[in-house]
């Protein structure tokens, strides 16, 4: 009996060992061929469905046209864990050849020096075909830039047209101004049903839309300026105080994964939540829903979001030329209209929307358009070092605005105090 | 007030209260709603697994699925080799467990039984590892690995737990309060050293391994940071790297697969406990010295 028992944990501890060490580390398919070239690749996936398979599907193309590349992709996770990743490994002076991380990190990446500029790769022709909104997270204060846009998502607005028949609005006709969602949220507000539901938990990211439509902004990275309590950001906060507290016709309270199957459950019946989540609402929606600009103040406003393709820091030389060539690889109009269609993602070039494809595409789902020709009006995400500490601050003064517990100047003034506090080296 | 007790000692005498009070229905009513509300979520994630995208959010709650389809656990399956996933987590997690048994044993033996120099001092040093968080050393652990060349592999996630300051802390109390009679009685027997653990403390803690046993064994299963870091390739990851690819944070999670591969992953251990659940109870109803 004790001899089995110790036979038992022998055999385990072999086991553990000797297949532990034996892992493979990455296709054996073309291992030790000299002049090739092996790049890690971490991306994480951001929205709903099979897009790790896709992701391999577009490197295994690449590594088919280029036999002296090798990508290998390692998937890791959400953008969260994915950053953690990323961290550890360029602490741990491994750091992977390329990742897509959130593009707000950017001035965490900088601050240890975890990615190579990219200027030198980059022509002006190339630059001129991405969306100027999507690229205003890609640079430095100096101007350099250190990523490509590739995974890019924006805010819009949804709305029930069942609800809107039953209460006597036009099904077709969204609200368009601040005002027109608080008259037509009373309308359409019953018991168990909110009006219209600003998801929580990317609160702060939908806040700087509501800012802009005001003709204002948050933070400025590239003139190093932080304005969270400006009278515009105070004015959006009271809009959204009169909603949850004034008129309650909108929860104070929500979680970002939460509001999308509310508003499918007919539990909401207008929603701001990201264009990534289109294509969860056209499969799960059982009645008919239209997409539309986020609606305006001053003008319309919106704000992009999403992952940025990065290149690491002290990668050899080759490995550099190689990684060049696989981000230009994915971000090619044609790759670009391909992702878009596979993911929902808003594709990052213009002319991508050119392609016959793309144009059969967007005719059978024009509301795939809404998000692109938004990006007029829209600006890059607010960031700034020790960001996710500011985004923190914003976030609980949102929170306790909405909850009745602060007034907004309060709220904003404490905000932009703890921003300024934290921020102070940074700050001019 | 004498027919006031008379009444109130035959209400206690009613068949239905001896009934009720004999089998204890109050306690069992108390326990079952409290598996029941344990229960519940897991019963909703079950429903949810077994249910087509647009049936998930209906207004009514739909307990049974309607229509109940397989089609989640057949995409979960096509999207990650969970198989594969499944074998690595148990390789992982056993061989954590028994490599930590011999570690912690040893370990515990020496501080509850041995006297030596400094030995208080190390312990503090065994208790410090126990307060720090894994994130905070998860660079130097990375740098570890990666010098030793086993980045990507098995080992590497198993490397960091093979010693157990909490496993160390258990045992010592455990063998603490096997008495000394014991010892020395083996002493007198011939029996010391490695056969006296074995023979006699083992056996003697052993409702503290089973304890210990089932919190390592849950632990590194659900581990999901350290192997997220070490690893790269499918063909070393685990189960807990598979399901994070159903929640998303731009646009929230897919229910149906993500319920579908939660109970794929939950399913394994919920087994090994329903099928073991005696067996770990027994366990901690020991004997000890008599008279």
């Amino acid at each position: 009996m004790r001899k089995g028992a110790f036979l038992l944990v022998a055999v385990c501890v072999a086991l553990a060992l000797g297949l532990g060490s034996c892992g493979d580390r990455g296709s054996a398919r073309r291992e030790g061929e000299p002049g090739l070239v092996r790049l890690t690749f971490y991306y994480p996936v951001g929205v709903a469905g099979p897009l790790a398979r896709v992701m391999n599907t577009y490197v295994e193309e690449f590594n088919e046209l280029h036999p002296d590349i090798e990508v290998v992709p390692v998937y890791s996770g959400d953008y969260d864990p994915t950053m953690q990743k990323v961290q550890t490994a360029v602490m741990g002076g491994n750091p992977p050849d390329l990742f897509i991380v959130e593009i707000s990190e950017l001035p965490t990446l900088l601050a240890m020096n975890g990615i190579e500029p990219l200027s030198a790769y980059a022509s002006p022709e190339y630059l001129a075909d991405f969306f100027p909104a999507f690229l205003e997270n890609s640079y430095d204060e100096e101007g350099e830039l250190w990523g490509i846009p590739f995974q890019r998502s924006t805010p819009v607005f949804y709305w029930n047209k069942e609800h809107f028949a039953e209460v006597g609005l036009d099904p077709e006709r969204p609200p368009e101004t601040w005002q027109e969602v608080r008259e037509f949220a009373g309308k359409l507000n019953r018991p168990g049903r909110h009006g219209v539901t600003i998801s929580g938990g990317w609160d702060d990211w939908l806040f700087q839309g509501f800012v802009r439509q005001n003709g204002s902004e948050l933070i400025n990275y590239r003139e190093r300026r932080v304005t969270l309590n400006s009278p515009e950001a105070v004015e959006a906060l009271e809009f959204w105080v009169a909603l949850t507290q004034e008129d309650k016709v909108a929860p104070p309270h929500s979680t970002w994964a939460s509001t999308p199957p509310d508003f499918v459950a007919g539990q909401t019946s207008m929603l701001y939540h990201s264009t990534g989540v289109l294509s969860f609402l056209r499969n799960s929606a059982q009645f008919d829903f239209g997409v539309a600009f986020m609606p305006g103040n001053v003008s319309f406003g919106a704000e992009v979001g999403g992952g940025n393709i990065h290149m690491g820091r002290g990668i050899p030389e080759q490995n550099r030329r190689a990684a060049w060539k696989f981000i230009e690889f994915l971000t090619t109009p044609e790759l670009a209209a391909r992702w878009s269609r596979d993911s929902g993602y808003v594709s990052v070039r213009v002319s991508s929307y050119d392609l016959p494809d793309m144009r059969e595409y967007t005719d059978r789902y024009p509301e795939y358009l809404v998000a692109r020709n938004q990006l007029d009006y829209a600006s890059g995400k607010m960031m700034a070092p020790a960001f996710q500490e500011i985004r923190e601050f914003l976030k609980s003064a949102l929170n306790e605005s909405t909850a009745g517990n602060m007034a907004p100047r309060a709220a904003l003034d404490r905000a932009q105090r703890q921003a300024e506090n934290l921020l102070r080296e940074w700050l001019p | 007030m004498k027919s006031d007790q008379n009444d109130s000692a035959s209400w206690r005498h009613l068949p239905v209260v001896t009934f009720l009070r004999k089998k204890k229905v109050f306690l069992h009513l108390i326990l079952m709603a409290v598996a029941a509300i344990t229960i519940v979520p897991y019963v909703w994630a079950l429903s949810t697994s077994l249910k087509t995208r647009a049936a998930v959010f209906t207004p009514e709650p739909q307990w049974i699925p309607n229509p109940m389809v397989l089609v989640n656990y057949m995409e979960v399956f096509s999207m990650a080799p969970f198989g594969l996933y499944l074998i690595n987590t148990i390789i992982v997690v056993l061989g954590v467990l028994a490599v930590q048994i011999f570690t912690v044993t040893t370990a515990a033996y020496a501080f509850s039984r041995l006297t030596f120099r400094g030995s208080n001092l190390l312990f503090v040093f065994f208790i410090i590892q126990m307060m720090l968080p894994v994130h905070a050393i998860i660079v130097p652990n990375y740098l570890t690995v990666r010098h030793l060349g086993v980045l990507n592999t098995r080992l590497a996630m198993m490397l960091p737990f093979f010693a157990s300051g909490y496993g160390t802390f258990l045992l010592r109390q455990a063998f603490r309060q096997v008495p000394r009679d014991f010892e020395d009685a083996a002493v007198i027997d011939g029996c010391s050293g490695p056969v006296f653990i074995v023979r006699i403390l083992m056996p003697m803690a052993k409702p503290t391994f089973v304890a210990f046993g089932l919190i390592s064994i849950v632990t590194h299963w659900n581990d999901f940071f350290w192997p997220l870091v070490v690893t790269d390739t499918p063909s070393v990851r685990t189960l807990t790297l598979g399901l994070a690819m159903f929640v998303q944070q731009e646009s929230g999670a897919d229910w149906t697969l993500l319920m579908a591969a939660t109970i794929f992953v939950t399913a394994p251990l919920l087994v090994l406990f329903v099928v073991y659940q005696r067996k770990f109870i027994e366990s901690f109803m020991s004997a000890g010295l008599k008279g």
